[in-house]
């Protein structure tokens, strides 16, 4: 092998800087005196110097998370991720329509026979069906008899993973279960308990990998943060987000919307103060802090009493010199009211 | 757990507890996953290459040996799965898959400036994907790893020299590669001035 060769294939490693020595100082010296070689050098130092241009790529910040949720799955225990059983799902969807079929078909065939009027109907005033009974329930599984359900499909409903179900053949009876994926609006008053359980639920049990949990509480912070519509419930099911959820993004959002509500819903649940306490001790992004101590700022403000245990959590703030510079004029700030009432 | 080494933060992991997982993925998930990229060409894969070689670090922690370099098992893993992803029919890179430089541009670089630079990264990119995988494979780790030619060799699991000649040979074509385009050449030394 020539030594244009061999110091040709040193090239790369006298770029990198790892070579050694003798054979550092060797290959520059017959860099100096072979015109080709030194040719090839330049360009081989163009060349890598070309590539250093290529710029890294940050890694998408959802990788980490996703990283993180299959490894340590424990963490997030408390908030219960909305996975479907497999065995059950179809069933559940199965009965979802089916009662949604069977609600509408009750409405439309349990009153008297249909007769067309001769003149134009029109709809004076919508009046609600007084002292009626729910009958409709979100609920993960149901069934119901055939008898129940209409025979009118409406729209294409998506139907999949059919089974026939055939318990009792001597019983006259068969059963056909499946998925089915409908989309349901449910409409109300804010302070209806059937809407605030509802979005409670949405609120913690969301497909985690789904933007619908911040979303939700950005809904949820639109309507509940006006004092009329002031909801215990809702705030403990933010506080529980703000516990459990491993996104900072999230706790931040649901400590925000905490800090909005009005104070006396804040300070009526036991849970949600403990979560806002918890959260400036222990939370390690500083805006989650931050907006905690000001969430019980507003509650010491509104002259709501604070516990000796939120008391004392406050003065740790205050004494902290390794926090965030706000947090602890914040918490002397709360300090504050609270002495002056 | 950051004043801890790399060693220090498996041993706990091989103790059972997964703690440690976010710090090491803090360290190395983006080598990991440049690496992935350059690579295969793919954001997608690259994602999917990134997590398969941690979640496999820490169900496979016990297979790392105290002594060696916790960068050089990350990269034989990731090089594996790459290697991997590429042998399926249906994972060749494609020409037209050009994984696009979003990296946010100095406010005070002009458009131009901007423009210019990513298309030099498409061009290195596009330049990279001409070499041979193996050759791809010990450039990168050498080149934007800095690892050592015996570190690529025990990755790529051949010799030393082997190593020596794949990155040879792979300056060789990039050099014309780069270099072909006189215009396109100047503009990326232009960029870099």
């Amino acid at each position: 092998m020539s030594e244009c060769h061999v110091v040709r294939e040193s090239l790369p490693l006298l770029l990198a800087e790892s070579l050694d020595p003798a054979s550092r100082e060797t290959a520059h010296r017959h860099i100096e005196t072979c015109a080709a070689c030194g040719e090839e050098w330049l360009s081989f130092k163009d060349t890598w110097q070309i590539l250093g241009a290529l710029p890294a790529v940050a890694v998408p910040a959802r990788a980490r998370e996703r990283f993180l949720d299959e490894v340590m799955p424990r963490q997030q225990a408390v908030v219960v991720p909305f996975h479907r059983r497999p065995v059950v799902r179809w069933v559940a969807q199965a009965a979802g329509v089916v009662l949604v079929a069977g609600a509408a078909y009750f409405t439309g065939h349990r009153a008297a026979p249909l007769r067309l009027f001769s003149q134009p109907a029109t709809v004076a005033a919508l009046r609600p069906l007084v002292g009626a009974q729910p009958v409709y329930s979100i609920a993960e599984t149901r069934v119901l008899p055939a008898t129940a359900v209409s025979p009118n499909i409406e729209g294409r409903p998506d139907i999949q993973h059919v089974q026939f179900v055939d318990a009792d053949p001597s019983d006259g009876q068969i059963g056909v279960a499946f998925d089915l994926t409908s989309h349901v609006t449910v409409t109300g008053s804010p302070t209806d308990k059937s809407m605030v359980r509802l979005l409670s639920y949405v609120l913690q049990n969301e497909e985690k990998t789904s933007p619908a949990r911040s979303q939700a509480i950005d809904w949820v912070r639109q309507t509940y943060s006006q004092p009329q519509y002031a909801n215990t419930e809702i705030a403990q099911a933010l506080a529980g987000i703000l516990r459990n959820e491993q996104r900072e993004g999230v706790r931040i959002r649901a400590v925000d919307t905490l800090q909005k509500l009005p104070a006396r819903v804040t300070s009526n649940g036991e849970v949600t103060r403990d979560a806002l306490i918890d959260a400036l001790k222990n939370d390690p992004n500083p805006s989650v802090r931050i907006k905690a101590v000001e969430a019980l700022s507003k509650m010491a403000g509104s002259g709501q009493a604070l516990d000796a245990e939120a008391v004392d959590s406050l003065r740790q703030k205050v004494a902290q010199g390794d926090e965030n510079l706000y947090v602890r004029v914040k918490a002397a700030e709360a300090l504050s009211k609270i002495h002056q009432q | 757990m950051k004043h801890l080494s790399d060693q220090e933060l498996m041993r706990i992991v091989q103790g059972g507890d997964f703690s440690p997982a976010s710090e090491i993925y803090d360290r190395y998930s983006g080598r990991i996953y440049n690496f992935a990229l350059r690579f295969l060409k793919s954001a997608e894969a690259a994602e999917d290459a990134t997590q398969e070689v941690f979640v496999k670090m820490i169900k496979h922690a016990n297979q790392f040996q105290g002594d060696a370099k916790l960068s050089t098992w990350l990269f034989s893993i990731t090089a594996n799965w790459c290697r991997d992803y590429l042998r399926k029919a249906d994972n060749k890179v494609k020409e037209s898959e050009d994984v696009l430089v979003t990296l946010p541009a100095p406010a005070d670089q002009s458009p131009d400036r901007t423009l210019e630079q990513r298309e030099n990264a498409l061009r290195i990119q596009r330049a990279l994907q001409e070499l041979t995988a193996e050759q791809r494979e010990a450039i990168l780790l050498s080149r934007y790893q800095g690892l050592s030619y015996a570190e690529i060799a025990q990755i790529a699991g051949c010799s030393e020299g082997a190593v020596k000649t794949r990155v040879f040979r792979a300056m060789e074509t990039l050099k014309k590669l780069l270099s072909v385009d006189a215009r396109g050449g100047d503009r990326c030394l232009n960029a870099m001035s």
